[in-house]
């Protein structure tokens, strides 16, 4: 396997066995980027209790590759049981609309 | 080179038909409101998708692109 196929292999991994993961430039606590930051704002508006955070800027194989996995080139992205959701208008807007939230609570609820 | 409000909407524009697009930004991080029959019947990431797609490659000029999508249908509710 060369580097992009293990980075995609490892993405697959984690946002599969994870009902709810963030890529995100830097951390929930410490955003190095207003947008991401906005994504974890918007799940903790969310109520989620428990997430897998993953800072781009500290995984090279995510923070080169991710933009193939989903088709989707920019940094935030939400994926929810394995599935993309989007960056973080696309959170915000469904924050809004009370869709997230709807995704959301089944998908963690067995935690 | 930096990249201009401009520059956005010309890449957004050449890979997708807008009934409307207005484009603001500082260089590095752009606003567009991007109003498009192409997006009727699509979620929103499929719209957000499509947007990418036409500005291609040279979104890695672009640090962050916030944008709102809109069918002719509902920007005309809007106005």
């Amino acid at each position: 396997m060369d580097e992009k196929q293990i980075a995609l292999e490892k993405i697959r991994k984690t946002v599969t066995e994870n009902p709810v993961v963030l890529y995100m430039k830097g951390t929930p606590q410490f955003p190095q980027c207003g947008f991401s930051g906005r994504a974890a704002q918007v799940l903790k508006l969310c109520g989620v209790k428990k997430y897998v955070a993953v800072n781009v800027l500290e995984d090279k194989g995510a923070y080169d590759y991710l933009k193939f996995y989903a088709d989707f080139p920019t940094f935030p992205q939400l994926y929810i049981k394995g599935e993309l959701i989007g960056g973080s208008d696309i959170m915000l807007a469904m924050y809004e609309q009370g869709e997230l939230q709807k995704l959301i609570e089944p998908a963690t609820a067995q935690q | 080179m930096k990249v201009t409000p401009e520059n956005v909407r010309d890449y957004i524009q050449q890979g997708l038909a807008c009934e409307h697009l207005h484009v603001e930004g500082d260089g590095r991080h752009f606003q567009a409101v991007i109003v498009s029959k192409a997006f009727e019947g699509k979620g929103m990431l499929q719209q957000h998708k499509l947007v990418y797609q036409a500005i291609g490659d040279r979104m890695e000029q672009i640090h962050a692109l916030s944008m709102k999508t809109l069918t002719p249908e509902q920007w005309a509710k809007q106005a």
